[in-house]
This record gives C-alpha cells, structure tokens and sequence, in this order.
C-alpha cells in the first residue's frame, strides 16, 4: 500500500473519528475530570479537583450495589430465558418457516416498538382495573396477584423484556440453523442417528457459536437496561427495580448529585471495558487458533 | 400431521404472547371511557374513534404533531449523518484495510456500551453550545447509536462488491472518491437503503436521550407519550393514552413490517459480522 493511498483513506475516515472524538472521547474525558472533582450545578465551568472522594461516595453507597445486582441478574435471566426461547421456537417451528417465510414479519414485529412504549403499554396491561392480565386472571381463578410490588416487580419487568426480546435470539438462531449444511444431516442420518442425536449432537454444536453470541449480546442490552423499566415501574418500590442506568439518570437528575453520577459513569464505562476487552481477546484467541 | 398442528399452535401462541401489549393497547385505543371501565377483554361492543378524535387536539401542554414531527426530524438527521460519516469510513475499511484493527472494534463495541455514561457530560456540553432541547442535538446523538450498525452493514456490503469494478474505473482515470461515489455508492444502494430503514427505526424508538437532552421544544413521541398519562391532573384516560402508543408506535411497525426481510437480515448480519 503506498503512501498517497494511505492518506487518502485517512480522509476518508477523519469526519467519522473527529465527530467521534468530539461526541465521545470528550464527555469520557470530562467524566474523568469531574468524577475527580467538587461539581455542583452552580460551579459546573469551574470545578476542584478533590481525588477520589465521590469514588468512595458511590462505591458506599448500598443503593449503587443494588442496582448492580439488579442489573446483573436481570441481564442473566432475559438473556437465558431469551436464548432458551428462541432457540425452541428456531428448531421447532423451522418446518413451518422453510415453507412461508413472511411468518417472520409478525414474530419480529415486537422489535420494532420502542421499548419505552411497551413500558408504557404495560402499565395497561397489568393495571387492576383496567387491564386484560389481572381481569381474566379474576374472572378464571378468583385470584390475581400484584405484578409490580417490591417481590414481583423484578420478575414482571423479566418477563416484559424476555417476551420482546426473544424475537432477536430467535432470528439469530433461525439463520443459524437455516446455516447448518445438509450434508451433516445426510451423514448423521445415514449413520442411523435419531432426531434427538441430530439435535444434540450435530445441530446443537453447529449452533453454539451464535449461541454464545446471542446470550452475550442480549446479556449487555439486559444489563444496560433502561427504557421499559423506567417506563412500567421507575426506580420501583423502595428501589427495587433501579437498574445502573436508572442510578446514575436518578443521581443526575433528581438528587443533582453530579459528582456521584459521574464517578458511578466511570465505573460502570471502566467495567463494560475490561468485559468487552476480554471477550475481545477471547474471541481472537478463538479465531487464530 | 398432529406435530404440525402443534407447531401452528406454538406458532399461533408465541406471536400472541410476544405482540400482547401492542393488541391489548389497539384494541383499547377503540373503547370508550365508559365501556374501558366494565370490560378489559379483547371484544368491543361500540368502537369509537374518540379517543384518536381527542389525541389529535392540540393544546398548550400536548401536541401530538409537535412529538411526531420532532421524532422524524430527529431520527432523519440521526440516520443521515451516520450514514454520511459511516459510508466513506467504511470505504476506507473495506477497500483499504485502513480502521480495521483499531476503528472498526472500537466503534462496533459502542453497541455493548451502556450509553448513560456519555449522558452526563453530552448534557453539559449541550448546554454550552446551546443544543439542549433541539432537534439538531438529539439528532446527532442519534447518529452516534446508529453508527456502530452502520459501519457494519456498509464495510460488509462494499467487501461483497468485485474490486474488478474500483480497478476498471481507476483504468478509466477515477479518483478514489469518484469510485467511491460513482461506482461503489450506485452498487451498494440496498445496503445504503437498508442502514436507512433500520437507523429510523432504532432512533424513532430511541428513548433515554430523548428523554434528557429535551424538556419542550424537541420532545421526541417516546418521551411526548407518557406525558399523556398525566394529561388531565386525575386518574389516566387509558383510552387516549392507547391511541397516542399506537400513532406512536405505528410508524416503525409499519417500516419493520414492509421490509421484514432486509430488517432480520441486517439485524443478523450485524450481530454475527461485529
């Protein structure tokens, strides 16, 4: 590659890494600074430098490690549950797909609405006057139980998560298994393997890649989460559904604790880097070996 | 024959299941107020259009047109300036390997970020340059979540087109941005089209910024939405509520459901490729 060609690939990428630079590399490094300083809204130009005092403030803080458990055990329930679902809907329903593939269009309709609405569309669903969910429940079995109190919230907002966003594993694995060369079943099939061999022995591990993938990817989005819980329960009751998200949006805007919500941003920006390096060099290791 | 019943039945279930809120919402933006009160279930008896009727009145707290126009304007300059930005870049990536060892993974694991942790300083600095509260600043930050699927979709669309073409038109005397406009751009037009689609969609739903980088002036439909549950100082009117989520959520649905095909495939693409 020669000199003149190099440049101008360097144009050609500059706007991209300028609005970048501009966009994130700014605001980290202002997160750096603050998150070491004395702010509050009124000094908010000129702020002290004070060491690693809002570090502690948050990292004591028994509301910060709640949402921390909050958000780490909402992103490994959705994601299993997801991977779970859509994996038996993929195999189990490929029959149908192979045959009419517009069956997709309404499978993944519910990615297509915003998060924050579906909240939203909850509190319809579930309230107890006016929602189907506990109506029905009263009219079958006299009983309905309360979905968003300090024990259920946690487990209502999984399943609000898990139902529309098990579309997205379930189109990853469909392609997946869509993938999977016919030959491998010929073969298999000729050594006499059953349906359930196939699946477990030659299917399933073809597949495991984009498993993987798809648990991880959905794991992030769980943990990050923010939209349809604040918009279905906020922080919840006595707190109990604050995912870090929520934590630092609360500290931010509602206490105004700049200093806090910035720290809690470095550490939650300095977690999801040493997760996403690592997997990174996994999934390197993996491919040059 | 009776396993594939079963799996229509499974088929038939999983779509009622994960659709639910969206038909319980439309079926209750058709009810009055009066009827919403004695019957949750799925069956109207008078249909009504009044709730739609009432949500479409514009007063000093709500205006519906006001969110809907902010929402596209902000999802229109989010998804054109990633694609403007993320186009050449991703010209440069596949044609050149340039970006590809550093750019390329750091920008793709944007996607896993949590992105609340750029809010903070992006609200100061919006407030310093006066872009609070604007459709121009929600949009840009909406081009920052559409880029990381944008590159993707683009580097993997420009890899696919034959490098004989670049080295026909460098024969014919074309500078490296004359191909990349003249012959690249016209032959990766469905995948430009599709960066499209799906960016919309991806900032038409976009909420948290929404959310705290707009108060009034640019107050996108997911955020506009909720205002009214709180319309009318009382108890919610479920029934506009509902139909203010439907208009809201219509456009996306509609966009998804029309170009299904391309959606799941750049959804994959782009999960399995980054």
């Amino acid at each position: 590659m020669d000199r003149t060609s190099q440049y101008q690939w360097a144009i050609l990428t500059t706007p991209l890494v300028v609005f970048l630079l501009l966009f994130l590399g700014f605001p980290a490094l202002v997160n750096l600074v603050y998150s070491l300083s004395e702010v509050r809204f009124e000094t908010l130009r000129t702020p002290t430098l004070s060491g690693l005092g809002n570090y502690v403030e948050v990292l004591a803080d028994p509301a910060f490690w709640r949402a921390t458990w909050f958000s780490l055990r909402f992103g490994v329930v959705t994601a299993l549950a997801e991977c779970l679902l859509g994996l038996f809907l993929a195999i189990f329903l490929a029959p149908l797909f192979r045959k009419h593939a517009w069956l997709i269009a309404p499978i993944m309709l519910p990615l297509m609405v915003a998060p924050a609405m579906i909240g939203l569309m909850y509190r319809l669903v579930l309230h107890e006057f006016v929602g189907p969910v506990p109506f029905f429940l009263y009219e079958w079995f006299r009983w309905s139980p309360a979905f968003l109190d300090v024990n259920t919230a946690f487990w209502t907002l999984c399943v609000v998560e898990t139902l529309q966003w098990t579309p997205f594993a379930f189109l990853l694995f469909h392609m997946a298994y869509q993938a999977i060369p016919e030959d491998a079943r010929e073969a298999a099939m000729i050594d006499g393997a059953t349906p359930w061999q196939m699946l477990t022995r030659i299917e399933l591990p073809l597949m495991l890649p984009t498993i993987i993938l798809a648990g991880f990817i959905r794991f992030i989005d769980g943990f990050r989460v923010f939209d349809n819980v604040y918009t279905l329960t906020g922080t919840g009751p006595g707190g109990s559904t604050m995912s870090l998200s929520i934590y630092v949006y609360e500290a931010f805007f509602k206490q105004g604790a700049i200093g806090k919500a910035v720290a809690a941003s470095m550490i939650l920006f300095v977690a999801s880097f040493g997760v996403l390096w690592s997997l990174n060099r996994l999934a390197a290791r993996r491919r040059s070996s | 024959m009776i396993t594939n019943a079963l799996r229509w039945l499974v088929l038939a279930v999983a779509i009622f299941a994960m659709n639910f809120p969206v038909l319980v919402t439309l079926v209750t933006s058709f009810k009055s107020a009066r009827e919403l009160s004695t019957n949750p279930g799925f069956w109207i008896n008078a249909p009504t259009l009044e709730n739609y009727a009432r949500v479409l009145q514009v007063s000093d707290r709500l205006n519906i047109f006001a969110y809907l126009a902010n929402s596209f304007a902000a999802a229109m300059i989010g998804t054109t300036v990633a694609i403007l930005l993320a186009f050449p870049a991703a010209y440069a990536v596949a044609r050149g390997n340039f970006g590809r060892r550093t750019m390329m993974p750091v920008i793709i694991n944007l996607r896993a970020v949590p992105l609340i942790i750029f809010a903070i300083p992006l609200y100061m600095m919006f407030q310093w340059l006066n872009l609070l509260d604007t459709q121009l600043g929600l949009g840009l930050i909406l081009a920052i979540v559409n880029l990381p699927l944008a590159l993707v979709i683009l580097v993997n669309a420009i890899a696919d087109v034959p490098i004989e073409l670049d080295e026909a038109a460098k024969i014919d005397g074309a500078t490296t941005l004359q191909i990349m406009w003249r012959v690249i751009r016209p032959v990766v037009r469905p995948a430009l089209v599709t960066t499209f689609i799906f960016g919309f969609i991806t900032a038409w739903n976009e909420f948290l910024f929404g959310l705290m980088l707009t108060t009034n002036k640019a107050v996108p439909m997911t955020v506009g939405a909720s205002f009214f549950f709180s319309a009318s100082g009382g108890g919610i009117q479920w029934g506009m509520a509902s139909a203010v989520m439907i208009i809201g959520a219509l456009p996306p649905m509609v966009l998804g459901l029309l170009m299904y095909r391309q959606i799941s495939g750049s959804m994959t693409a782009g999960a399995v490729k980054g």
